[in-house]
């Protein structure tokens, strides 16, 4: 029996060490907060550049600082160079799809839209480095609503 | 006879100057708010110009809504001025709503030309509520530009 037991924790040992090191991997992910903003009731984000390092647990909030024009707003992060395409297809997605296309792969995050006054906010993880786009999804938004995330090395 | 035209002469440069002054507003009392509201104006006036470009008609009834709401922030920013100046900015402001909601009734018809010319109407009349306010304040249609592709986050 105690041979048995042995041997178990032997061939589990690896395993388990693998298990640590993802563990160990994730509670070494820095948690970093961004909070961005419409430029009140302007068609823009303030700022219009965020930065975070790779690997990182984003929580970014969202808010509608709009006091006036009753508009919807969302951020949505893109993969390089799909801001556009992402934009049509959330145009074509309709209202109904909060303007943005169902399990789109261009997409790497995404607030729900959000009316004057609230704040909406997503969670993710921060991909490679490099320079992400991110924009609003709602129709005719993306032409103003713009800003890059810069995603830094660790 | 001549004392009298001088009289007639000094009264009309007085008449004129006060309604320049009572026009002009040199220094509005919350200068941040008027030249934000513009702003707000005149980027709804953009996204407009935007659907046209991109024949996105059915969309204009939305953006002239979002002129009216807009419009919400002109009416507090001169709350406080005096009644002659209020007066005349809300009356120019009424015409310029009603240029807005004219471009909104001119897209039922789908014809790019006609809703064109509503656009230009309707900046035109916005050219006049700038010109109530001092020139660091104004903003004017079109000094909202789109971006262009290629631009920030245009990736």
């Amino acid at each position: 029996m105690k041979r048995r037991e042995i041997l178990t924790a032997l061939l589990m040992a690896p395993a388990g060490f693998v298990g640590y090191r993802v563990l160990a991997a994730s509670s070494r992910a820095p948690q970093v907060e961004l909070t961005i903003a419409t430029d009140g009731d302007l068609l823009a984000f303030k700022p219009t550049e965020l930065a975070c390092p790779t690997g990182a647990h984003v929580r970014l909030t969202f808010l509608h600082t709009g006091k006036y024009i009753r508009q919807e707003h969302d951020w949505v992060l893109t993969v390089p160079g799909a801001t556009q395409a992402v934009a049509k297809a959330g145009l074509e997605a309709g209202e109904s799809a909060g303007y943005l296309p169902h399990a789109d792969r261009r997409v790497l995050a995404a607030t729900p839209l959000c009316g004057k006054g609230e704040q909406v906010s997503v969670e993710f993880i921060a991909p490679a480095p490099g320079t992400y786009p991110y924009m609003c999804s709602y129709p005719g938004h993306d032409t103003f609503m713009r800003g890059t995330l810069t995603v830094t090395p660790r | 006879m001549k004392s009298y035209r001088s009289l007639v002469s000094l009264l009309l440069i007085t008449f004129a100057l006060g309604g320049i002054q009572g026009a002009c507003a040199a220094n509005p009392k919350a200068p941040e708010l008027v030249h934000t509201a513009l702003r707000i104006l005149a980027s709804v006036y953009a996204d407009m110009d935007a659907k046209l470009a991109n024949q996105q008609f059915d969309r204009l009834p939305h953006e002239n809504q979002e002129f009216q709401d807009g419009s919400g922030a002109m009416r507090d920013a001169i709350a406080n001025e005096p009644a002659d100046f209020k007066t005349s900015v809300l009356s120019t402001l009424e015409a310029t709503l009603a240029a807005a909601q004219h471009v909104a009734d001119s897209s039922k018809s789908h014809d790019a030309a006609q809703v064109k010319s509503a656009i230009d109407a309707l900046a035109a009349s916005m050219h006049s509520l700038n010109a109530l306010f001092p020139e660091a304040l104004r903003a004017e249609p079109g000094s909202v530009p789109a971006p262009q592709h290629g631009g920030p986050g245009a990736h």
